[in-house]
C-alpha cells in the first residue's frame, strides 16, 4: 500500500461515524466486493468437475457482510439467493458466534432448517475475520446433480438433509463429516471435486476480503457496507415510485405432470409510493409432490420479479429488499411447511414471476413482458456408463421461449427469470455420457403470435447408447400455454415423446433401453399485441425461415 | 540507400503511419485523416508521403506492416457478407441457441446479437461423425451439390461449413469444401476444422461464421490496397497484425479475417513490449486509454498474456488473442448522477465529435478531460501542441452544475471523476492481473494513448505499484508497435488423453502433426530457416474438469518428460486456485503451437545522459487541485520534447508534449532515461 492511500484512509476514518462517506469511496468499495463475487464463480466452474456446474454453470457466489446482509450476488442463477439468503441466519441460530473461528466452512442444504430451497443445492459458507471481529461471509452454491430416481412425496425422500454443520474447523477438513455425505451421494467422486472446488472458491473470497480490509480498515467498510445498501434502497424505492400507485391482481392456473390436479394461483400486488406489498395469501395448499416453493424460495423469485420491472442495473444486495413486503400463508404451496418435498420447485417459482408480472401489466404495460416458457423443464439421465462401468447422472435444464416484449419480439431458446444455466455442449455430453444428442432445434409456430412474437420453445431429441437407463424428465405447461398480453397469443407447450410415441402426463420414471430415444420439447412464450399489427415483413421473414408455418401466417397473421 | 521499416495503423479517424530508419534507428511520424469510404487511399497515401518526406528517392522499403479495424468495423456495424451456413443435420439453430444462456439476467429489454446467418440460409445435410472418431454418415454428393445450388440462389457471397466433431475428423467438412468450391466458384469458404479445430461446437460455430461473415470484407479490402502499395513503390510483401499480436500475410488475413478483430489494439501491446525490451522492463501492465474506451493487458517477462476465446461484440470467438480487457471508459466519458445518487461515469460518450464540453461543439454534460481540465491537470487554453483551442470556463460550469446535485464543491466534483475513472480502471486491471493470479505490485505500469500518462500516477497508487514507464510518444505506441512485430501463426489440435507415459507416443505424433504444419507454413510464407521459432505449450486439467491451464511443454526426450510435464500442471494450477489434488488423474486436452517468423529488432535511438536539472524544459507554471491536500497547488509545466535524458523531475509536475499529459503526482519522482522514456516511482520518504 502506498504512502498516499493511507493517509485517505486515515482521514475518513478520522472523519467519525456522523460524517457520510463521499459516494466516490462508496462506488470504488463496492466495485471491489463486486469483483470478489466474481472471481469467486469462476474459481467454482473452473476448478469443478460436474458437466452440471463446469458446462452448465449451475452455481452461484455470495458475500455477506458481518451481520449476515447481503452485499452481492454474482449474476448466476437468480433463485440460488433463495438459499444463500438464509444460510448465515441458521448458522448463527445453530452455532453460538464465540465459536465460530477462522478457517471454519459451513455446509448445508436443508430447506427448513439449512437456509437451502432443495437438496442438491449445496451452499459452503465461510466466515471472515478480521483483528478478531466477524466482518463478513464468503459463500457459494452449487447445484450438485445428484439424489436422483428419488420419490418427491415428502422431504425425506429427497436426498441427505444437511442443517447447517461445519465441514472443515479451523482450517482442518472435518472427515467424518465430509465421508458421511459423501456415502449418502450416487456419484461420489464428483462429489468430491466439486466441493474441493467450492472450498476453492471460498477461500479464495476470504483472501480477498482480508486485503479490502486492509486497505480500508473495517471501520470504513462497515459504514459502506451500509451505505451500499442504502444505495440500493433508494434505487429500488425510485424504480417502485415510478409504477403508478394502485391495488393490482392476477391468477393463473398451474399444472405440472406430478398431480392430476390444476391450481389456481394467485397475486394481490399493492403500490404506494416508493413501497410494494405482495400478498401470496389464498394460494392452494402444499402438495404430496416436489414442486413446493420454501419461503426464501418465494422472497428469491418476488425480489428478482420486482427488479426486472424497476431497475435492472441495482446492485443485487439486502437494501433492494427493504421497500418490498412479502405476505404469505405458511403450508401453501408457494410458502411449505417441513416436510413438503421442495425438489421441482423452480418450475412454481417461474410461475410466480408470470404472477407478478402479468399483475403489473396494465400499469406499466411498456415494461412488462409476455409469458416466458414459464417452467424450468429437466431431463435426468441416470444409470451405469459402459464405458467406466460406473453409475452417471446427467441433469440437463432445457430453455425455452422468452416472452414478447412493447417494442420488440422475445428471445428463441434461453433460459429465463429465475434460472440462466448453460446448455451442455454436445460434444462434451458425448464424451462423458453413452447418450447421442439427434437433434437440438427451435419449434416452428411456437412462439406466440402478436405484434410482437414470442420466442420460440426448442426439441432437444437424445439417443441412449450401449446401455439402459432410467430418464426424469419433468416440466410444466403441459396442459396450458404461456399467455399473451394486450391481444398477443399464447405460446407453444411442453411435451415428451418417445418411440412409442407422446408419454402421457404423470409418467415418472421412463426406463429407456440401448437405442431407444426421448424426444423433449419446451414451452415457447406469448405474444404481445394483436398478431393483426405485425410488420408484414416480419411476417414473411419468420415464414421464409420456417419459424412460423404457412398456415399461421395465412390464418392468423392475415399475409396474403 | 536506405533501408525504411512503414508501420501503419488505420483509425477511425486518423491513419498513423511511423518510420524507421534501420540503420539510425531513427523514428519518424505522419499523421493524416482516415479516408474512411476506401481506407487504402490514406493508407496508401500516407506511406506514400512519409516516403518521400523523410526517405529521399533512393529509400528502400524493407517491410510493410498494418493494423486494420476493417475487421472489427465491419463486425460492430453489421456489414459483413451475405452468408450461408452447413451443418450436421438436426443442428442449424446452434447458432441461436447458443448456449442457451439470456444476454442480461434482469434487464428484459436486452437482446443477443443478430445471428450473423438467418435460419434460411443454414442448410443440414445427412452427416455425423461420433465423439470416437466412428463414422456414422458421410455427407452424399448429390446432397452437398444440391445445399451449394440454394445457397447460391440465395445470393451467399460467403459459405461456413460446420459439423460435430470436425476437430477429430476433418474429411466430411473437406469433402463439402472442395465441392462447393467447385459450385460457387469465387465465394468465401471456410470449414470449422481450419478455423478453430477445437471442442465446444459452439463457440467453434461462432468463430468459423464470423470469418465467414468478415471474408469478403477483408479479401476486398486487400484487393484494393495491394496495387495502391505497389504503386507506390512498395515492393515487400505487407503484412497485417492479428489479435495474438503477430502479423500474417494479406493472403492468411485474407482466408482468417477472424484472427484480425483485435488487430488495432494488439499493435499497442507489442509497442509496450518493444518499449519495455529496449529498457530491461519485462513485466508490464499496459493502460491504453482514449476518448471512449481504455484496454489494459498483462506482459510477463517479455510475453502478452494470451486468452484462447473471448466475446467481441457479443459473438463468441475461439481464436488466440492478446488477453485484452476493454472498458467503457476514455478521455470522452460522460460523468453523471444516477437514480441512487451516486456518481458514474461512462460507458457514454461524448467521442470526439462533439467531445468533451471544454471544445465548444455543443456538448454539455461534462466528460473525463473536462475534469482533467478544471483541474489544471490538463491545459485550459489548448491541447493537441494548440490544434484544439479549449474553454476551461465551459468545463468549469458544467462540472459545477453535477456538482450541485450531489452537495459537492466543483473541485470536489471534479475530483471525485477522477476517483470514479481510476476505480473502474483499477478494476479491469485486477481482473487482468490479480484473478489470474498475478501480483499487480510485481508489474510496470505502461501507459499510452491520449489519456493514460494523465490517469497513470493515480492509478499506480491505487494499485500500489511503485513504477510508471510512459514511452516518448505515448500517443502513437500502436503504429510503432507495427514495425516490431514477428510474424505469427498459431497451431492447435484437441486431443484429449490422461498425462501418463504410455501416451508418449500420441504427444510425439500430436506436436510432430503440429510442427509438420508450421514448416509448411513457413515455406510459403518464405520464412528462412533461421528466422523460424516455434513454442509448444498444451492444454491440461484435472481429469474431470472442463477448463484447462496453458502449460509449457518440457523440451527434449522421454527422460523425465512427465514429471516435467505434470511439475508445469502443477505450478500453474497452485497459482491459479491455491491448492492441487494430488490423488486426481491429469489430462490433456489441446496441444498449442506457436510459429514465428522472428522479425530483426532495431536498435532504438540512444541518449547520452546529462544532469538532473530539467529547468530548460520549464515552460509554464499552473495552479493544479490536490485531492489529496483540498486545495491547489503551484505545478511546474514541462515541455516533453525538450526534456534530455537524466533529467529529474518531482512531482507535482505536469509534463505537455503534442500527443498527451502526464501528471506527476507529489511524492512521485519522475526521470527520463536513455532513450527518452519518463519513468516515474514513488519517492523515498
Amino acid at each position: 500500500m502506498s504512502s498516499q492511500s493511507a493517509n485517505q484512509t486515515a482521514t475518513a476514518t478520522d472523519a467519525g461515524a456522523d460524517v457520510p462517506i463521499d459516494p466516490v469511496t462508496v462506488e470504488v468499495i463496492g466495485n471491489a466486493i463486486a469483483s470478489i463475487a466474481d472471481e469467486m464463480g469462476e474459481t467454482l466452474v473452473r476448478a469443478s468437475y460436474s458437466t452440471n456446474i463446469k458446462e452448465r454453470r449451475d452455481c452461484s457466489t455470495v458475500i455477506f457482510d458481518g451481520k449476515g446482509r447481503t452485499l452481492y450476488q454474482a449474476e448466476h442463477i437468480p433463485i440460488h439467493l433463495g438459499s444463500l439468503m438464509g444460510v448465515i441466519d441458521e448458522i448463527l441460530v445453530r452455532h453460538d458466534l464465540s465459536t465460530i473461528a477462522d478457517g471454519d466452512i459451513f455446509i448445508g442444504n436443508d430447506a427448513y432448517t439449512g437456509g437451502g430451497t432443495h437438496l442438491p443445492d449445496i451452499v459452503l459458507a465461510s466466515p471472515i475475520f478480521h483483528d478478531g471481529r466477524l466482518v463478513g461471509w464468503a459463500t457459494n452454491l452449487a447445484h450438485h446433480a445428484d439424489f436422483v430416481d428419488r420419490a418427491h412425496a415428502h422431504i425425506f425422500q429427497e436426498g441427505l438433509r444437511i442443517p447447517p454443520i461445519r465441514i472443515q474447523k479451523a482450517g482442518l477438513i472435518q472427515q467424518d463429516v465430509f465421508e458421511l455425505i459423501l456415502l449418502n451421494c450416487q456419484v461420489p467422486h464428483e462429489r468430491r471435486a466439486d466441493l474441493r472446488a467450492q472450498m476453492a472458491a471460498n477461500s479464495f473470497g476470504v483472501k480477498r476480503f482480508h486485503a479490502l480490509c486492509e486497505r480500508y480498515g473495517v471501520d470504513l467498510l462497515e459504514r459502506v457496507f451500509d451505505e451500499l445498501l442504502d444505495y440500493a434502497e433508494r434505487r429500488m424505492r425510485a424504480g417502485i415510485a415510478s409504477i403508478p400507485d394502485g391495488h393490482y391482481e392476477f391468477q393463473d392456473i398451474f399444472e405440472c405432470d406430478e398431480f392430476p390436479e390444476q391450481l389456481t394461483f394467485r397475486v394481490a400486488i399493492d403500490v404506494e409510493g416508493d413501497e410494494m406489498t405482495l400478498d401470496f395469501r389464498g394460494n392452494p395448499p402444499q402438495v404430496r409432490a416436489s414442486l413446493n416453493m420454501v419461503e426464501t424460495a418465494l422472497l428469491a423469485t418476488v425480489y428478482y420479479a420486482v427488479k426486472t420491472v424497476t431497475d435492472p442495473e441495482a446492485p443485487p444486495n439486502a437494501g433492494l429488499f427493504r421497500p418490498i413486503k412479502v405476505i404469505s400463508s405458511p403450508g401453501s404451496i408457494l410458502s411449505a411447511s417441513e416436510p413438503a418435498a421442495v425438489n421441482g420447485r423452480t418450475n412454481t417459482c417461474q410461475r410466480v414471476v408470470d404472477l407478478v408480472h402479468g399483475a403489473l401489466a396494465d400499469a406499466i404495460p411498456e415494461r412488462i413482458i409476455a409469458a416466458c416458457n414459464g417452467a424450468v423443464t429437466s431431463t435426468t439421465f441416470s444409470g451405469i456408463n459402459p464405458r467406466t462401468g460406473a453409475f452417471y447422472v446427467y441433469l440437463e435444464t432445457l430453455g425455452g421461449g422468452f416472452g414478447a416484449r412493447a417494442t420488440k419480439d422475445g428471445l428463441d431458446g434461453v433460459q429465463v427469470h429465475i434460472t440462466n444455466t448453460s446448455n451442455l455442449p454436445i460434444e462434451g455430453l458425448e464424451m462423458e455420457y453413452p447418450l447421442r444428442v439427434e437433434r437440438y432445434e427451435l419449434v416452428r409456430d411456437s412462439g406466440g403470435p402478436g405484434t410482437w412474437r414470442g420466442g420460440m420453445g426448442f426439441n432437444r431429441t437424445i439417443r441412449v447408447v450401449e446401455h439402459d437407463c432410467r430418464v426424469d424428465a419433468r416440466g410444466t405447461r403441459h396442459l396450458t400455454a404461456p399467455w399473451g398480453l394486450f391481444g398477443g397469443l399464447e405460446g407453444g407447450r411442453f411435451s415428451v415423446q418417445t418411440e412409442a410415441g407422446e408419454v402421457a402426463r404423470n409418467h415418472g420414471m421412463l426406463e429407456l433401453k440401448d437405442g431407444e430415444t426421448i424426444s423433449v420439447t419446451t414451452p415457447g412464450a406469448g405474444g404481445y399485441g394483436e398478431p393483426s399489427g405485425r410488420d408484414p415483413e416480419l411476417v414473411k421473414k419468420d415464414l421464409a425461415e420456417d419459424r412460423i408455418s404457412k398456415k399461421t401466417a395465412e390464418e392468423i397473421y392475415g399475409l396474403r | 540507400m536506405s533501408s525504411l521499416r512503414i508501420g501503419v495503423d488505420s483509425g477511425g479517424t486518423f491513419t498513423d503511419v511511423c518510420m524507421l530508419e534501420e540503420e539510425t534507428g531513427r523514428f519518424s511520424v505522419w499523421k493524416l485523416s482516415s479516408t474512411p469510404s476506401d481506407p487504402s487511399v490514406a493508407i496508401a497515401g500516407g506511406a506514400g508521403e512519409i516516403i518521400s518526406r523523410y526517405g529521399g528517392d533512393d529509400a528502400q522499403v524493407s517491410f510493410f506492416g498494418h493494423g486494420t479495424t476493417v475487421a472489427t468495423n465491419a463486425l460492430i456495424q453489421g456489414r459483413g457478407a451475405k452468408c450461408g451456413l452447413i451443418t450436421s443435420d438436426g443442428f442449424r439453430d446452434l447458432l441461436d441457441l447458443g448456449r442457451q444462456r439470456r444476454p442480461h439476467l434482469y434487464d428484459l429489454q436486452a437482446d443477443k446479437p443478430e445471428a450473423l446467418v438467418p435460419r434460411d440460409r443454414r442448410l443440414e445435410v445427412s452427416e455425423r461423425i461420433h465423439y470416437d472418431g466412428t463414422v456414422e454418415r458421410e455427407p452424399s454428393e448429390d446432397e452437398i451439390r444440391a445445399a451449394a445450388r440454394q445457397l447460391r440462389a440465395a445470393g451467399a457471397e460467403a459459405v461456413a461449413v460446420c459439423f460435430l466433431y470436425s476437430f477429430v475428423d476433418t474429411e466430411h467438412e473437406a469433402k463439402v469444401e472442395a465441392i462447393l468450391k467447385e459450385e460457387l466458384g469465387d465465394s468465401f469458404l471456410t470449414t470449422s476444422h481450419e478455423v478453430c479445430p477445437e471442442f465446444r461446437e459452439y463457440e467453434r460455430l461462432s468463430t468459423t461464421v464470423v470469418n465467414a461473415f468478415l471474408g469478403p470484407v477483408m479479401r476486398g479490402y486487400l484487393e484494393r490496397l495491394s496495387p495502391r502499395l505497389a504503386e507506390t513503390g512498395i515492393n515487400v510483401p505487407p503484412f497485417i497484425t492479428q489479435s495474438n499480436g503477430g502479423t500474417i500475410t494479406f493472403e492468411t488475413a485474407a482466408k482468417l479475417p477472424v484472427r484480425t478483430v483485435l488487430s488495432g489494439p494488439s499493435t499497442g501491446v507489442i509497442g509496450a513490449v518493444e518499449t519495455g525490451r529496449a529498457v530491461g522492463v519485462d513485466n508490464i501492465i499496459t493502460f491504453d486509454m482514449g476518448g471512449t474506451s481504455t484496454d489494459v493487458s498483462l506482459i510477463e517477462r517479455g510475453r502478452p498474456r494470451t486468452t484462447t476465446e473471448a466475446e467481441v461484440h457479443g459473438y463468441p470467438i475461439k481464436s488466440p488473442m492478446i488477453d485484452i480487457h476493454t472498458v467503457g471508459a476514455g478521455g470522452g466519458s460522460i460523468a453523471y448522477v444516477d437514480s441512487g445518487g451516486l456518481l458514474k461515469v461512462g460507458p457514454r460518450s461524448a467521442g470526439a465529435d462533439p467531445g468533451p464540453v471544454c471544445y465548444g461543439l455543443g456538448n454539455e454534460e461534462p466528460t473525463v478531460t473536462d475534469a482533467n481540465v478544471a483541474m489544471g491537470v490538463l491545459n485550459g487554453e489548448a491541447l493537441l501542441g494548440g490544434r484544439m483551442k479549449i474553454d476551461r470556463s465551459a468545463s468549469l460550469a458544467a462540472i459545477e452544475k453535477l456538482g450541485s446535485g450531489l452537495g459537492l464543491s466543483m473541485e470536489e466534483t471534479a475530483a471525485g471523476i477522477i476517483r470514479v475513472v481510476t476505480a473502474n480502471m483499477a478494476r479491469a486491471i485486477r481482473l487482468i492481473s490479480v484473478q489470474r493470479g498475478h501480483d499487480p505490485r510485481d508489474y510496470c505500469l505502461m501507459p499510452f494513448g491520449g489519456g493514460g500518462p494523465v490517469h497513470a500516477g493515480r492509478l499506480a497508487r491505487e494499485l500500489g505499484m511503485d513504477r510508471i514507464l510512459v514511452p516518448r510518444n505515448p500517443g502513437i505506441l500502436c503504429a510503432l508497435g507495427l514495425l516490431l512485430t514477428d510474424i505469427r501463426r498459431d497451431f492447435s489440435v484437441t486431443r484429449r488423453m490422461s498425462a501418463e507415459p504410455a501416451n508418449l507416443q500420441a504427444i510425439q505424433d500430436a506436436v510432430d502433426g503440429l510442427k509438420s504444419d508450421a514448416e509448411d507454413w513457413f515455406d510459403s510464407e518464405g520464412i528462412g530457416a533461421d528466422r523460424r521459432r516455434v513454442l509448444v505449450t498444451t492444454d491440461m486439467r484435472y481429469a474431470g474438469q472442463n477448463y484447462e491451464l496453458q502449460v509449457p511443454l518440457p523440451e527434449g526426450g522421454a527422460d523425465g518428460f512427465f514429471d516435467h510435464l505434470v511439475e508445469n500442471f502443477n505450478q500453474a494450477y497452485q497459482r491459479q486456485y491455491d491448492y492441487t489434488a494430488p490423488d486426481e488423474g491429469i489430462e490433456i486436452v489441446t496441444f498449442r503451437l506457436e510459429a514465428y517468423g522472428v522479425v530483426e529488432k532495431p536498435s532504438f535511438e540512444k541518449y547520452e545522459e546529462g544532469d538532473a536539472d530539467p529547468s530548460a524544459a520549464l515552460i509554464d507554471k499552473r495552479r493544479v487541485y490536490k485531492p489529496e491536500i483540498g486545495d491547489y497547488v503551484e505545478s511546474p509545466v514541462y515541455d516533453r520534447d525538450k526534456l534530455k535524458a537524466g533529467n529529474v523531475v518531482p512531482g507535482p509536475a505536469i509534463v505537455e508534449q503534442m500527443d498527451s499529459t502526464t501528471l506527476i503526482l507529489p511524492g512521485q519522482i519522475g526521470q527520463i532515461d536513455t532513450h527518452l522514456n519518463l519513468v516515474i516511482r514513488e519517492g523515498v520518504h
